[in-house]
């Protein structure tokens, strides 16, 4: 260390602050505390992580809400199909019936 | 349940941290000095050196160690106080140029020199004086001072020698010490 160095360092030596300046620090913290009693202990950390269980409680309701809605929309489109391929039985042996009836009168 | 500031207690959990009213005591000088010899206003410094700490006690369960609260303290001490600076647009009380000719007095009395270093270091630029201040108050070097101020440290290098070139320059010239003209230093 050169001798500028060392004046420089000398000049920039620590200083105290303030008598009372711990005691001032407290007061502040405590009527922090008063102000806001969450922060104590990092509280607002953990109430922090509270407030994400309704957000997926919300979420894990929209998720199975679309699904159900899903199956219920699959499940009509099969009953659907179903009452359809009923229909187009009834008409086919409808028709059967038709033609038979036809060809007994042409003989 | 009990503070963390109070009783001003304990931290029952990790022993190997102090509690936050000894922390204070302990690392008060070192926060508001950097504060003083930043800003150069004794108010401004301690207001800042509260803030600190006030912010220190909403972290303190974040704490791991004592080194960790050390590294902490003048990282966010440092970068406080130079957006304290740009945001108030605080100025030093001299400029480096404008920094007045020593009277006869202070070229024989040591503790005025140094306060005409004290101001000398005050009109540097924010980010060099900071440099300075942690180098040279704290002791830290170069590699420590670049973690803390987020930056290259081959940048907190060039800094510093450029600061100490520039008031090694001055002071020299203005109280004509030859000795500090020719001198290399150290960083």
């Amino acid at each position: 260390m050169t001798p500028f160095e060392r004046q420089l360092k000398k000049a920039l030596e620590r200083r105290e602050p303030s008598d009372g300046f711990t005691d001032r620090v407290l007061m502040r913290v405590h009527q922090q505390d008063r102000i806001d009693p969450s922060l104590r202990n990092g509280f607002l950390q953990r109430i922090r992580s509270w407030r994400l269980i309704p957000v997926l409680a919300g979420a894990l309701i929209i998720t199975g809400g679309i699904a159900v809605q899903r199956y219920e929309r699959e499940a009509r489109g099969e009953a659907a199909k179903r009452q359809l391929m009923v229909a187009m039985r009834i008409a086919g042996s409808k028709l059967h019936g038709a033609q038979m009836a036809v060809r007994e009168v042409e003989q | 349940m009990t503070t963390v500031a109070g009783g001003i207690d304990s931290r029952q959990s990790d022993a190997a941290l102090p509690s936050f009213a000894e922390t204070v005591d302990v690392h008060k000088a070192m926060v508001f000095s950097i504060g003083w010899h930043f800003l150069r206003d004794r108010v401004a410094a301690e207001e800042l050196a509260q803030d600190v700490f006030l912010q220190l006690y909403r972290n303190w369960t974040t704490m791991k160690s004592p080194d960790h609260v050390l590294f902490w303290l003048r990282k966010i001490t440092s970068h406080r106080a130079i957006d304290l600076v740009r945001r108030r647009k605080i100025r030093p009380e001299t400029s480096l140029e404008e920094a007045g000719e020593p009277t006869v007095l202070e070229r024989v009395q040591d503790s005025l020199l140094s306060s005409y270093l004290e101001r000398m270091v005050a009109s540097l630029p924010e980010r060099q004086r900071m440099a300075i201040v942690l180098r040279y108050q704290e002791d830290m070097d170069p590699d420590e001072i670049a973690k803390v101020l987020d930056m290259k440290v081959s940048s907190v290098k060039t800094l510093i020698s450029r600061g100490l070139e520039l008031l090694r320059a001055k002071t020299g010239r203005r109280l004509g010490i030859t000795e500090y003209k020719d001198s290399h230093d150290t960083v």
